[in-house]
């Protein structure tokens, strides 16, 4: 091999500072060493940390703009409230008596409706801390309702995050012989980790993209293929029955279970092929030229967006990896993107106390999956009448709810900045941000990381433990337990101490236990502590490890009726500069793409008579949205793409002051 | 004799427009949002042969060797050092945008918060200290590097060199 030694980086910073805070990028779950310089408490420089074996010093453009947002003049900083929608807000300057105030509307709403009438959206940028006191909260008050985008309610999913088949860093791709993306844009949602993607490539790695836009990822990869949106789990399904059909990896050997070994492999032989290019784009033979070209080269690491994550059938990935043996590769493996949090239970200590009260129904009915949204405001027998949202949950991964909050009795939102999720909200309680506040974070490489905190948190602002702490304790009679059972970390000041709140979650994980918070905060950047921490007790007894089994046909689902009227699919991401609400408050990201752009392939764009720049209308089943059209080949003649949410997959799109039923008709023809 | 001072290597092969030099470049010279100082442009994506295109361009001031903005700046603000970079003295500039309209790549801009020039210069007051350019330190694929010339292309010669070596170890291990 060539002697190469890379180009010695010279780093720092030249700005006068005062004090200097190590620590670790929370914009995403990369998990990026950073490095704030300060001078009298305010931020004057960041850097990237040279010796974070994951960053190794680069940053993306969210970890540097992040501090705009702190000091942003639209921040909120003051609890407001409203009675109904159409009032104008008050302001409430004592968080105390703002907790009493939604604590008594709360119960009235518990009194008259039932406890299962509230429900909780989690948005990932309120922080791990939120959507545990979230789950704690909720069981103290008896509701099953709780989302995350990312997480199943309970944290534990053994299909999901299985240990068994993970591919933990990012730094062993250059030892993969194929990586194969799967609905993962990790060049717009992680670009850092990319960075050993083009590495990996540099040393003779393959990369085969899928997915529905032709994005900067597929634009690097040696193979690039148009999926339909989240239909990657599929497409997987797909690719196990090849490599079963065509025998190309010794499945024997993965370590499943003697006694379902020969019922998985007949599931996935009667398993048809009809139905697979209509819910995916991909004919069987591009499935099979995939699952042969794999097959030359090992190990191939298997990377997933986080679209694909807590759906149906993401555990397949998890049994790919088995049955082939890349797991026991170095290079190899699966790679769920923002997967990285391992399994817990956030209740063993509550079932250990609470063994008077038998687990009730409600518990049990703690949802598996964000597609059920979509069902609860057709659901006569589940009025929503309180709802607890942070970030902008409501138009986000909660906008099948939308058309219920606006008939809600209570809707709180607790969040940074002001938003349309706060602007159908009736208490507004801010929050505060990653940087004011110190935090265990889990990356993708599942590297447990110490989050320190950069600056002090404006007065007023305070964290979703400080909230559901506050709440619960107001509420204490909500329960026959006692609320310090479930937020045991309030300290005198009435703040909590997130140090052993995140000291306790170590515990409440069988991957995590007994290792200690404080050896956490101790180990050196350049050597992270992975999780499973004892690999040895975690990995478990070989010989037990259930495959993923078929389903019984891949057939899509049957046509909706408003695909007739809409009859273009919509799919809505996240930009490289924008990752949640927060971005629209930092102005050097801000700046960098247009957030109202709807892109639209040349073809429909020209039957239409629709220039670039043009204003258009981008209509739903139930909501509208006005845009500037970006005519591009990103996306297919099938679809249109915007980075704002529509709350639906169909759509129509018409020049402004045009006919949306006429532009149905003809698209219908188009893409006949 | 190797001319005196670094360069900045840009490898759009690397490129894929994430703006983290764009954003670092405003973060050091405190540039308000409207300011371009380095941008990855995105082309395409483009059809050919059956098969899309999309690249980055990383793209900044060349610092040219006979740089028209100096050539025409009436005021002597913009200049060029011994060591390649070329720069506006804001204590000179006056914001008539003369250097702009004579640049033939774009680059220099008028501030609007200052009502000055504002570009590239090579994060000379990092470099006095020894340090890398913000752009180079913060890109995430390694698309910018900077060093000496001959550093440079030397590293450029390796990294070809591993990229060959990286694919025939592949081929080998492909047909065991």
């Amino acid at each position: 091999m060539v002697d190469y030694y890379p180009l010695k980086r010279v780093a720092g910073t030249h700005k006068v500072h005062d004090a200097e805070v190590r620590t670790v990028c929370r914009e995403c779950t990369a998990g990026c060493g950073l490095l704030a310089y300060l001078k009298e408490g305010k931020i004057v420089d960041i850097q990237g940390d040279e010796t974070d074996p994951i960053s190794r010093g680069r940053l993306c453009a969210r970890g540097i703009a992040f501090h705009q947002g702190l000091t942003s003049p639209d921040r909120l900083n003051r609890v407001l409230q409203r009675n109904n929608l159409n009032d104008s807000f008050q302001p409430i300057d004592d968080w105390e008596k703002a907790l009493d105030l939604v604590a008594e509307q709360l119960r009235k709403i518990r009194a008259r409706y039932g406890p299962r009438s509230l429900m909780i959206g989690c948005d990932p940028e309120a922080g791990l801390d939120f959507f545990i006191g979230a789950m704690r909260f909720a069981r103290l008050w008896g509701t099953p309702h709780v989302f995350h985008p990312l997480y199943a309610p309970r944290g534990i999913s053994s299909q999901h995050y299985d240990i068994s088949a993970s591919a933990p860093r990012c730094s062993d791709w250059v030892h993969s012989g194929y990586i194969l993306l799967v609905e993962a844009d990790l060049a717009t949602t992680h670009p850092v980790t990319f960075g050993w993607l083009m590495d990996a490539k540099d040393r003779g790695a393959e990369i085969i993209s899928l997915d529905s836009r032709f994005n900067a990822t597929m634009s690097k990869a040696d193979v690039a293929m148009t999926i339909r949106p989240e239909s990657g789990n599929k497409f997987a399904l797909a690719l196990m029955k090849v490599m079963l059909e065509e025998n190309l990896y010794d499945t024997g050997a993965a370590g499943f279970s003697s006694s379902s070994l020969e019922a998985w492999r007949d599931s996935f032989a009667s398993l048809p092929y009809s139905g697979l290019e209509e819910t995916t784009g991909l004919s069987n033979e591009k499935v099979k030229e995939i699952a042969r070209r794999l097959a030359t080269k090992k190990p191939v690491t298997l990377i997933t967006g986080k679209r694909l994550s807590n759906r149906q059938n993401s555990g397949i990935w998890r049994t790919i990896a088995l049955a082939a043996g890349w797991n026991k590769m170095k290079g190899g493996g699966w790679y769920p993107l923002d997967g990285g949090l391992p399994p817990f239970n956030p209740f063993s200590d509550i079932d250990a106390m609470d063994s008077r009260r038998p687990v009730s129904e409600d518990d049990e009915r703690f949802s598996e999956a964000i597609d059920e949204l979509a069902e609860v405001p057709q659901d006569p027998e589940l009025p929503v009448k309180a709802l607890i949202c942070s970030g902008n949950c409501l138009y986000d991964f909660m906008s099948p709810l939308r058309s219920i909050a606006k008939s809600s009795e209570l809707t709180i939102h607790f969040g940074a900045f002001p938003n349309e999720t706060g602007d159908l909200s009736h208490v507004v309680i801010p929050a505060t941000l990653w940087p004011e506040i110190e935090c265990l974070n889990f990356s993708n490489d599942r590297a447990i990381q110490w989050g320190e905190r950069i600056v002090e948190p404006v007065q007023g602002l305070r964290s979703g433990l400080d909230l559901w702490t506050g709440v619960a304790q107001r509420l204490a009679d909500a329960r026959r337990l006692e609320w310090k059972a479930f937020f045991p970390w309030k300290k005198e000041d009435g703040s909590t101490d997130h140090r052993s709140f995140f000291g306790w979650l170590l515990d409440q994980s069988p991957y995590t236990s007994g290792y200690g918070l404080e050896r956490i905060i101790a180990a050196s950047t350049d050597a992270h502590v992975l999780w499973p921490i004892d690999p040895i007790a975690a990995a478990g007894t070989p010989g037990e490890i259930e495959p993923f089994f078929a389903p019984s046909s891949l057939e899509h689902l049957p046509p909706e009726a408003e695909a007739e009227l809409f009859p273009l699919t919509f799919h809505a991401t996240r930009t490289i500069s924008r990752s949640g609400d927060a971005d629209n408050f930092r102005p050097w990201t801000k700046a960098l793409e247009d957030p109202d752009a709807v892109q639209i392939h040349p073809g429909a764009a020209k039957v239409l008579g629709i220039e670039n720049g043009d204003e258009v209308v981008v209509h739903g089943p139930n909501e509208v949205i006005e845009a500037k059209a970006w005519i591009t080949r990103m996306v297919p003649k099938w679809m249109i793409w915007s980075a704002r949410r529509l709350g639906t997959r169909h759509a129509v799109i018409y020049k402004k002051g045009e006919s949306g039923e006429e532009a149905s008709r003809i698209l219908r023809e188009f893409l006949r | 004799m190797e001319r005196r001072g670094n360069i900045l290597q840009m490898d759009s092969s690397r490129c894929i427009g994430c703006f983290a030099c764009e954003t670092a470049c405003k973060m050091e010279h405190g540039f308000p949002a409207e300011i371009h100082p380095i941008r990855g442009m995105m082309i395409g994506p483009l059809e050919q042969n059956g098969e899309f295109v999309l690249s980055f361009v990383p793209t900044t001031c060349s610092h040219c060797e006979n740089p028209a903005c100096v050539a025409v700046c009436p005021s002597g603000a913009m200049q060029k050092r011994d060591d390649g970079i070329v720069f506006s003295d804001l204590e000179l500039c006056i914001g008539c945008q003369t250097c702009a309209v004579a640049c033939p790549f774009g680059v220099p801009q008028l501030n609007p918060q200052t009502g000055k020039i504002a570009k590239c210069d090579g994060c000379k007051d990092r470099c006095a200290d020894g340090l890398w350019p913000v752009c180079a330190l913060r890109c995430p694929t390694g698309a910018l590097i900077y060093g000496t010339p001959s550093r440079v292309v030397q590293d450029i010669r390796h990294k070809g060199a591993l990229r060959v070596a990286g694919r025939v170890l592949s081929f080998e291990q492909g047909k065991k």
